[in-house]
């Protein structure tokens, strides 16, 4: 793991990542702009796992409030990637030795690979979703899922801000 | 006039313990931001739809119906664990102009909220020119977003 530091103090000492870190506008514009984004996809989210737990949005069906949705939770994930890879740039270093950091990308890929499985399983029986109770489980325990880790997600990365265990 | 009710807050118990305590504030501003965004979440699908995006499948009313138990709720965890946040560094805040702003701006969006927007999300769809539920979905997602960017800006500007 630690072959990787040379490559994080270069990527630390590029002009333009040593620009962003140290102009007094630029990096917490990018972070605000990461923060507002994640709210932005990650309310969704919870939105759509409120629903599939079935306590909002019950008229509305799982399979339609599902559609149009996501084009929207995509329109704030990009940008949320985008930002935060970017701020991973600026700041390699203090990221790397961030626990709380490391603990956001493993949630991150369980999250995605909860909506992964959610996706090509779950959603492959959207139209019966409403009148199939076995279905209705399985969509019922992704939302659960999604909403641990998409909450948890959000705590860790605010949490990235107080570097406890150095 | 102000000031007192600052150092009130400043000098409460619960302030203090918050000062003392290594975990206590980085976790409630933690669970804060889980609120913020489900409450955002819960804005974001109404003026979706008041923009004509998003539900268009189902009638703006149900839709602001449905999110307003979930406002009311997630409301209430960002009012429970932004107080403690508040008056821990209440004298802090009390010089800064940002966090006015964002006040000024939250009270703005939440009266919008309470009276133009639920007039018009739960108003008979035939009865109100297009463009109109357009325009208040459009305000409250500004307003919304202002609060949202401008409390994160304290941290760096406040």
């Amino acid at each position: 793991m630690s072959s990787i530091v040379p490559t994080l103090e270069w990527l630390e000492a590029l002009g333009w990542t040593t620009a962003i870190r140290e102009s007094p506008w630029d990096y917490p514009l990018l972070e605000t702009a990461h923060v507002a984004s994640v709210v932005a996809f990650a309310g969704l989210v919870i939105m759509m796992d409120l629903r599939l737990i079935g306590v909002a949005f019950m008229h509305a069906p799982l399979a339609q409030i599902q559609r149009r949705l996501f084009s929207w939770q995509m329109a704030g994930f990009v940008p949320s990637m985008a930002t935060g890879v970017l701020l991973f740039f600026v700041d390699p270093l203090r990221f790397y030795g961030n626990v709380f950091f490391w603990v956001k990308l493993v949630l991150l890929a369980l999250a995605g690979l909860n909506a992964l499985t959610f996706h090509l399983k779950t959603y492959r029986m959207a139209e019966r979703w409403d009148e199939h109770p076995q279905a209705m489980g399985r969509a019922r325990r992704a939302g659960v899922v999604s909403l641990l880790f998409w909450s948890a997600t959000i705590v860790s990365g605010r949490l990235i801000a107080y570097n406890w265990f150095k | 006039m102000f000031l007192a009710f600052f150092e009130w807050c400043d000098g409460l118990a619960m302030s203090q313990a918050y000062r003392q305590s290594l975990y206590l504030f980085a976790l409630t501003q933690s669970l804060h931001l889980v609120a913020v965004t489900t409450f955002v979440g819960a804005i974001l699908i109404g003026d979706l739809r008041l923009l004509g995006w998003g539900p268009v499948g189902e009638s703006r009313a149900r839709i602001a119906r449905s999110a307003q138990r979930i406002l009311l709720w997630a409301g209430l965890a960002v009012l429970v664990t932004g107080i403690p946040q508040f008056t821990t560094h209440a004298l802090t805040y009390q010089r800064s102009w940002l966090f006015v702003f964002k006040m000024c701006l939250l009270a703005a969006a939440l009266l919008f909220t309470a009276t133009v927007r639920r007039r018009v999300a739960i108003a008979d769809e035939g009865g109100l020119p297009s463009w109109v539920p357009r325009a208040v979905g459009a305000v409250s997602l500004a307003l919304w977003m202002g609060v949202t960017v401008s409390g994160r800006l304290i941290t760096y500007y406040g």
